[in-house]
């Protein structure tokens, strides 16, 4: 197992932009701006009680979500959870149809038969619509990379779960598995340190869980996740290693998470003084923005037109959303086959705007 | 049909698998089976099998037998013992644009892969509308003492999952046309095959590669007057040899054989019904919430109007299956029982 520190990367003569152009740095800067703003902006309004469902905030926890899902390349696929919007944003979704789920809309990527962050879009920019029973994805991701090294494609399928998820038998079958045939697949595991209200100690035995990486024969990297770049860096290597054949890695990106597991999870079990430190001290995208600035990539008013525009793509969002018109309830029995073809046709939509 | 010999290919193709027709041409439920995989696998390249013991061994009912020398380990791959990863490889493989079919060694072990199957792959389309052509063949069923943990009928928890295409075949032929078309079919289906029916029951199958039996078909097997008795799978047999003995006492009885669970083909049930007036609904699963009580739900809401007597039915106790043969015959309904019941409706 490989421990990944900060530290380590800013060592005298190691390349702290880890081979990425400014435009990628600024990219990577909107998009840990674009999640974190998005992630306030929901809960808000869930608080006011405009938003109907569920929420899961994924707050802190960006620097692995941007950071992994930046290493795909747009034919990759990705098996994430519902903490990961900020990774299926990272890799393409339209923050407009991503909004119109949660308003059960027939715009969002479920046309309405999912809400919130349980949201995929598998045609599109090959990512899973998620599901809550975890890790229920990562048997899937083994037969996705299955295929893949079947076809001998170049590509590779990267799999997100939490910590929580590491307690099932699943996890343990999809990671033999993927060792076993030397499968294209990359496990991520987001160790934000609780699975809902229990934390890590009560979940497993061993210091940590990259080590488990060895039991089933492949790497294992543990890498602290306040740092994108670090995080990227780590991603990138292990897709690259998949996709010229070397089998599978274990990624743990460990970070804290910020919120309740949902919006109603007030985590009071969470020391406070960890939260603080974590927010003050650890925070992926606050620490992104200064790095940037410091290196001279951006200046602070850079840094404000990103938010500026992040701001204005939420807003807009939003109007998208509430303009959507909702799913015809007729529909409600169809397309749950091929068979009426449902899902190959343009949807009917209340209004008869469609 | 054409005489096929014990040696001549088993689908007009150079390799064979090794379950073979007997001398006069007739195919087993079982080799209709092979002969199915074979043929599908012979005509699109996307095809494969998974599953446990499937490759270098030939399966645990050697359905497989054979397979690995033609097609190779990669389109014959054996598992670890890991069920729901089985159906996840199958579903992610699918979403990738193969036709994967995975294999459970008994019906009863898919409790192991349930989440992937009932969650996963079952309510992937109807939220996502990524086609899903995935088969799990299963071996279910009792009535060979193999006691609670090989005898198992799951038909009603994957019939009651919306998403889910379950069929229960009883003949060689509707076992051969109704799985090559689950394999072309471009949504999950559960395609359990009867172990008790595997080597029992023989006829002549065709040999045409494209011959299909479409789903959600239900057929009646032997036409009668006076009572219907809608079934399916291992009981089709015990109804039709019941059939046979109450002919003698002067009762015509029409055996009506699902095929297919769900979809469900109501119109069949009901214009039968609506020429018999009376229901006898035969299932092995369990009695209660089993595949019979939604059929007889159905038939007390929709037919009404054609019964001369109330729906009866006639099923497994709500037990598991026990392993003793005086245990076994007293939990499955047997030939005199049915009789019995069929008796006591035509008397209604």
């Amino acid at each position: 197992m490989v421990t990944s520190t900060p530290e380590r990367a800013r060592t005298p003569g190691a390349d702290w932009r880890v081979g990425l152009s400014d435009d990628q740095l600024k990219e990577l800067l909107y998009l840990l701006k674009l999640c974190r703003y998005f992630d306030e902006r929901m809960e808000a309004l869930y608080r006011q009680g405009r938003l109907p469902g569920a929420i899961y905030s994924g707050r802190g926890q960006e620097g692995t979500h941007v950071g992994v899902a930046y290493a795909l390349r747009p034919e990759d696929s990705l098996f994430p959870t519902h903490r990961d919007l900020s990774a299926q944003l990272t890799k393409g979704l339209d923050l407009k149809r991503v909004m119109a789920q949660y308003w059960g809309r027939i715009d969002g990527y479920t046309r309405g038969r999912d809400g919130n962050s349980h949201v995929g879009d598998w045609f599109g920019h090959r990512t899973w619509t998620v599901m809550s029973h975890l890790p229920i994805a990562y048997p899937v991701a083994c037969g996705a990379a299955l295929a893949y090294k079947r076809r001998g494609e170049a590509r590779v399928a990267m799999g997100i779960c939490g910590d929580g998820a590491t307690s099932n038998g699943r996890w343990h079958e999809a990671l033999n598995v993927s060792a076993i045939h030397q499968l294209p697949v990359v496990w991520v595991v987001n160790n934000n340190q609780y699975a809902y209200s229990t934390p890590n100690p009560l979940e497993f035995r061993v210091p940590t869980i990259a080590e488990r990486a060895a039991a089933y024969g492949m790497p294992g990297v543990r890498v602290d996740a306040q740092d994108v770049l670090e995080v990227y860096r780590v991603a990138r290597e292990a897709v690259e290693r998949a996709r010229e054949g070397g089998g599978p890695t274990l990624i743990e990106c460990v970070s804290l998470r910020w919120r309740g597991h949902a919006g109603h999870d007030p985590a009071k079990y969470v020391p406070k003084e960890l939260l603080e430190r974590y927010m003050r001290e650890k925070d992926p995208v606050a620490r992104f923005a200064s790095l940037l600035i410091e290196r001279g990539v951006v200046d602070e008013e850079e840094v404000k037109r990103v938010q500026e525009r992040v701001e204005n793509e939420f807003d807009e969002g939003y109007r998208f959303a509430q303009a959507s018109p909702f799913p015809v309830p007729e529909d409600v029995t169809k397309g749950l086959f091929t068979d009426d073809g449902y899902w190959a046709s343009e949807p009917s939509r209340e209004g008869g705007t469609g | 049909m054409a005489q096929t010999g014990v040696e001549s290919a088993a689908a007009g193709h150079g390799a064979e698998p090794r379950g073979k027709r007997t001398e006069d041409g007739q195919a087993t439920y079982l080799v209709a089976i092979a002969e199915a995989l074979w043929e599908e696998m012979e005509r699109d390249e996307r095809v494969f099998l998974l599953g446990e013991d499937i490759g270098v061994y030939g399966g645990a009912f050697k359905v497989t037998e054979g397979f690995i020398e033609r097609f190779g380990p990669e389109r014959v791959m054996d598992t670890p013992i890991a069920e729901e990863t089985i159906v996840g490889l199958a579903l992610g493989a699918a979403m990738e644009g193969f036709r994967p079919v995975a294999e459970f060694q008994y019906a009863d072990f898919m409790s192991s892969g349930f989440d992937e199957i009932t969650t996963a792959l079952a309510r992937y389309h109807y939220r996502s509308g990524v086609p899903i052509p995935v088969v799990l063949r299963a071996p279910s069923g009792g009535g060979v003492r193999a006691s609670s943990f090989h005898s198992f009928n799951p038909e009603p928890w994957f019939a009651h999952t919306p998403g889910l295409k379950v069929i229960c075949p009883a003949f060689p032929s509707d076992a051969k046309g109704l799985l090559k078309s689950a394999i072309r079919d471009d949504n999950p289906c559960v395609f359990l095959e009867h172990k008790w029916i595997y080597r029992r029951i023989k006829e002549p199958v065709s040999e045409d590669p494209d011959f299909l039996v479409p789903i959600g078909i239900a057929k009646i097997q032997r036409e009668g007057s006076d009572v219907t008795i809608v079934t399916y799978g291992m009981m089709v047999h015990q109804a039709l040899e019941a059939a046979e003995d109450l002919e003698q006492k002067g009762i015509s009885a029409e055996v009506v054989d699902l095929r297919t669970i769900t979809p469900l083909d109501k119109d069949t049930i009901l214009s039968s019904v609506a020429k018999t007036s009376r229901a006898l609904v035969l299932y092995e699963s369990h009695r209660f919430l089993g595949v019979g009580a939604e059929v007889g739900a159905m038939i007390a809401e929709e037919g009404f109007e054609h019964l001369d007597a109330p729906v009866v039915r006639l099923a497994p106790p709500n037990v598991p299956v026990p392993f003793s043969p005086v245990l076994e015959d007293a939990y499955l309904p047997q030939v005199a029982d049915i009789e019995a019941a069929v008796e006591k409706l035509a008397a209604w």
